[in-house]
């Protein structure tokens, strides 16, 4: 116990510096300015933002990065609340009654209590992501390559199973996402791999490069099918502050939501979205006026508020102690941090204290300047909110060239931004969801470099490798999930639980 | 979960319409381009996986799965047999601006084109009134508006404040600006001048629509 407030002192002194608090700051600022529009969810809002952080130090970067990520979420809940207009599925339930809300002319009451509740649990999901950290990165490191590739065989196939839509499909994506990993330079040999002759892709392809052009620009092509929708913006936010009797009836949510999201979102998958539905139809069923659910109960805005924030954060701990990401989001993290030459996985938390800690502590920080900033500026993001898409989405456009221009000074670069949004477009239209494909696409090399690793260890034979019980016992969960997703009857049942959704 | 503009419920879509059918091929595709790409590729043996081992399981896999998801478009099966529609023109306009934006930011030799750096302060607005132009209702005066305000805003934010080296001006003037009254300055000037005219367009576009209106 004690040991756990003194890494988080650690963490604390590592982040508390000046220029990483502005960092964290500008980060959430700009997170949520990105993350309030409209039709851009937080994974759009990371994908476009994430050429920012890239001049920072590792540290601060990643700080950033966290600012930007609890920004692109409580801007989602903003859009969600205000305009009806859930960015990401995560949201979706708390347009529900927070819209609910607004439309009552008590908007400022829903977004202050989904600050509020989000922070508790953001709070409290720290203190979970310390207290399970080390013991989980241990016992990854008393894995064998044999494990470490069964177990990362099973959160890619949880995260498939669980994320909804075509588990074939994802499937696919997910190869595809793999094959793309390998593209590039030999890891061994540095020969050119399946660059089919082409010099731009031998230093393979580049994860942010590939997220914005999947997830930014191809949600911007999307948007543009729809006719273009007016949304509803009331003035009246009201007061910001919840009084006493709100309180009073969000605490129990708030904590309960804290709770569940933070189990759920450690279980690779969708968590967030997930834990929210959960909390939702938890609060409903424990409320004693279950009727008001659904036309502006504050209960049904805190608990799946705070469960969403408590979930969004709690899966970082597969990346941070396994080195799986296991959402898109945490792809682009665990990008991000390789990027600056801190390979997820179980040796950070050894190798790299002050990060490891930093960034456990950076989530706390997030959630606060959310508070701290956007209590202040919900009057700003409503202005922004009534941008028309016409203007918004070339602003975008121009956003995303500069910034993916501004890494490397590589007009390829963009090209190949562009090139990857049609084929997000494309994607779409033939429903395939691009998630997993990132998710293969970081770790891709992980995964390939295990299995001949653990092939020459159990010799080339690959019964031996098979046999070993963890591994075995790993890849046969892994095959059950997958196996029963694909069987007619549950897919059927997945199917109406997508479409409730 | 799909919108109804995706897509139309009939029961006759043509095999070679279908989203699971185009689908499936697309991903068949990808698998045979995987193939092709490590075909020169020694897959070794167990003990010893080549460098082609993993691409070449992964072309196969693919290819199965890719099979698979044709079949479920051939075989209809729910909504796995509506039609594809796709909307060119978006996308189109959409990648022009960007490419605007990458062949004439700095320049350079693009193959065999090669293309003069115009710098920030042509691009940017340039990208800004291509892109706008995918819309459905375009309003030449509104994305002027926009496109001035938010070049300004970059500029002061990318080359100002963070010191992107993003090229400002365009090749042939940046020498003659940046030495009448160094460079900083100018970007500051043209930062302001741009700022100054989105700011008189805004009141002319929206004062003079808001009185339209009346």
């Amino acid at each position: 116990m004690i040991e756990l407030f003194d890494h988080l002192v650690l963490g604390f002194s590592a982040v508390l510096s000046v220029q990483n608090v502005l960092l964290c700051l500008l980060g959430a600022l700009v997170g949520t300015l990105i993350g309030v529009l409209p039709g851009i969810g937080p994974l759009a809002t990371i994908a476009i933002l994430m050429p920012l952080t890239y001049n920072a130090e590792p540290v601060g970067s990643l700080i950033m990065l966290a600012g930007i990520y609890y920004g692109s979420q409580y801007g989602g809940s903003t859009a969600a609340i205000l305009v009806n207009m859930p960015g990401e599925s995560s949201s979706v339930v708390t347009a529900l009654d927070g819209h609910a809300m607004a439309r009552q002319g008590r908007a400022g009451k829903a977004l202050g209590i989904a600050a509020i509740g989000s922070f508790i649990a953001g709070t409290f999901a720290t203190l979970v992501i310390a207290a399970v950290a080390i013991p989980l990165s241990r016992l990854a490191l008393s894995f064998t390559a044999g494990n470490y590739f069964a177990l990362m065989v099973l959160g890619l196939a949880l995260a498939i199973v669980l994320n909804g839509g075509s588990v074939l499909k994802s499937m696919c994506m997910l190869l595809v996402g793999v094959a793309m990993a390998l593209v590039g330079a030999d890891p061994l040999t540095g020969e050119p791999r399946l660059t089919l002759g082409s010099d731009m892709l031998y230093d393979g392809f580049d994860v942010a490069v590939v997220a914005m052009g999947l997830f930014g620009i191809a949600e911007i092509l999307r948007n543009l099918d729809n006719p273009e929708a007016k949304p509803f913006a009331g003035n009246v936010v009201g007061s910001l502050l919840p009084d006493r009797k709100d309180l009073r009836a969000s605490a129990g949510p708030i904590a309960r939501g804290s709770l569940l999201g933070s189990i759920i979102g450690i279980i690779p998958g969708n968590g967030a979205t997930l834990s929210s539905f959960a909390s939702y139809v938890m609060e409903k069923r424990l409320s004693r006026t279950p009727e008001r659910f659904g036309k502006g109960a504050i209960e049904g805005v805190a608990g799946p508020e705070a469960a969403n924030n408590a979930a969004a954060q709690t899966t970082f701990v597969p990346l941070l102690t396994l080195g799986l990401p296991s959402t898109a989001v945490m792809a682009l993290v665990g990008g991000a941090m390789t990027l600056h030459g801190v390979v997820p996985g179980p040796q950070v938390i050894d190798l790299h204290p002050d990060l490891f800690w930093g960034v456990v502590t950076s989530m706390w920080f997030g959630n606060l300047m959310l508070v701290i900033i956007n209590l202040p500026l919900i009057g700003i993001w409503v202005k922004f909110l009534k941008v028309p898409y016409h203007l918004l989405f070339p602003m975008i456009v121009l956003i995303c060239c500069l910034g993916i221009y501004s890494v490397d000074a590589q007009p390829y670069d963009v090209i190949q931004v562009a090139l990857f949004g049609i084929a997000g477009y494309v994607l779409h239209k033939l429903r395939f969801e691009p998630a997993p494909l990132l998710l293969g696409l970081v770790l891709g090399g992980i995964l390939e470099d295990n299995l001949q690793r653990g092939l020459i260890l159990s010799r080339g034979n690959v019964w031996t490798f098979l046999s070993e019980p963890l591994t075995l016992c790993l890849l046969f969960v892994a095959g059950v999930a997958v196996g029963s997703a694909l069987s007619p009857t549950i897919g059927r049942n997945r199917r109406v639980l997508a479409e409730e959704n | 979960m799909s919108d109804a503009t995706d897509t139309m419920q009939t029961a006759d879509v043509p095999r070679g319409l279908r989203v699971n059918v185009v689908g499936g091929a697309v991903v068949m595709f990808i698998a045979g381009l995987i193939w092709f790409g490590a075909i020169g590729l020694d897959v070794g043996q167990l003990t010893r996986l080549g460098s082609g081992a993993v691409p070449k399981a992964l072309a196969l896999l693919l290819l199965a799965a890719g099979g698979w998801v044709m079949a479920t478009g051939l075989m209809r099966c729910e909504g796995e047999a509506d039609r594809l529609n796709l909307a060119l023109r978006p996308g189109a306009i959409v990648v022009a601006a960007m490419l605007v934006f990458a062949f004439f930011i700095r320049g350079g030799e693009f193959g065999p084109v090669s293309t003069p750096q115009l710098g920030l302060t042509v691009v940017g607005p340039l990208t800004v009134v291509i892109a706008g132009c995918a819309a459905s209702d375009v309003r030449l005066g509104e994305l002027l508006v926009t496109a001035l305000g938010l070049t300004a805003a970059l500029l002061l934010v990318f080359a100002d404040l963070l010191g992107v080296a993003v090229p400002v001006f365009p090749k042939f003037l940046e020498t003659g600006i940046g030495g009448a009254v160094g460079s900083e300055a100018a970007l500051r000037i043209t930062y302001g001048a741009y700022g100054t005219l989105a700011a008189i367009l805004y009141g002319l576009v929206f004062g003079w629509r808001r009185k339209g209106s009346d």
